[in-house]
């Protein structure tokens, strides 16, 4: 009785066939998931904030805390 | 402005600072990806008892991990550019700062105006009061109108120093001799801080920036009470 021939090349071949691919596709994501998590939420935030702002409620509210120091609040 | 234990940038107060966090963001991106691949591509090969002991030549790896870098390279350059020739745009300013770094104070000349010239020194500790900020907080601050493009102009008198407002974007080297010239423009009002950026002696690190942004009618009403008060 003898035994199957045990596969002696092409090892290191057929492991990167599988290591390698897996490589692009694990950074790619971790890519892609700081793209969208950090990158376009950040878009995301700066373009809310700005569609609704405010300028003159936000420097009438500033200058009511006494910010500034060229507008005084107005009650002085 | 900044705060304790921070990590990242301030909130940008100008289009030019919201362009450099988004290209910043962008180059994460790029050096997220290839430090991973590098790291995991490492740790697989020292794992492995696998070897390859005929390896020669192999113009197809050198094919790519030539271009690849080439091109991951590009993508960051192409931006990078785009900001560093829209920092240089000065679209039609409305009104003209000299920023002059002396040591070590900074003094702000409102050239537009007949004589509205004062100098900015840093509040003293000692003489702080509630509500200021320690090393940051100036006597005189450089007041300018929101949402207006403004040329800032920053030189020296003696020797080194650099102008900075990272919330604006801005680090300017102030030479002597030399007038180095930027563009400004504040999307919100609000006041917003920096400090000098070049070592220039026993205070440099005490003599900080406070820019001041406000509506134009107020601008407009101080710039009349400074030059009556001159």
């Amino acid at each position: 009785m003898s035994l199957p021939k045990p596969m002696m090349r092409g090892l290191l071949a057929k492991r990167t066939r599988i290591v390698l691919p897996m490589a692009f596709v694990s950074c790619g994501g971790l890519a892609l998931f700081y793209k969208y998590v950090v990158g376009e939420r950040r878009k995301r935030t700066y373009a809310e904030f700005y569609k609704n702002y405010d300028a003159t409620k936000d420097f009438n509210a500033m200058r009511e805390a006494g910010v500034f120091d060229s507008v005084q609040p107005s009650g002085k | 402005m900044a705060y304790p234990s921070m990590l990242g940038f301030q909130d940008a107060t100008s289009p030019i600072m919201e362009e450099l966090l988004h290209f910043h963001d962008h180059a994460m991106i790029i050096v997220t990806l290839i430090s991973s691949f590098v790291f995991y591509t490492i740790t697989m090969m020292v794992i492995t008892k696998l070897t390859y002991k005929s390896m020669l030549d192999s113009q197809e790896m050198e094919m790519v991990w030539t271009a690849l870098p080439a091109l991951i390279l590009t993508m960051v350059a192409l931006p990078s550019l785009r900001i560093l020739y829209l920092m240089d745009e000065l679209n039609f300013p409305n009104l003209t700062v000299k920023a002059v770094g002396h040591q070590w104070y900074w003094s702000y000349e409102y050239t537009d105006f007949e004589q509205l010239n004062f100098d900015s020194y840093m509040i003293p500790t000692q003489d702080l009061t509630p509500g200021q900020f320690r090393l940051l907080d100036t006597d005189n601050r450089m007041v300018v109108p929101v949402n207006s493009p403004i040329r800032v102009m920053v030189t020296a008198d003696d020797v080194l120093h650099s102008w900075a407002t990272p919330s604006l974007g801005i680090k300017l080297d102030a030479v002597p001799g030399r007038l180095n010239q930027t563009a400004l423009m504040t999307s919100r009002p609000g006041v917003f801080y920096g400090q000098c950026s070049e070592i220039c002696g026993a205070n440099h690190s005490f003599m900080p920036i406070v820019v001041e942004s406000i509506p134009l009618d107020h601008f407009e009403y101080w710039t009349h009470s400074m030059l009556n008060n001159a």
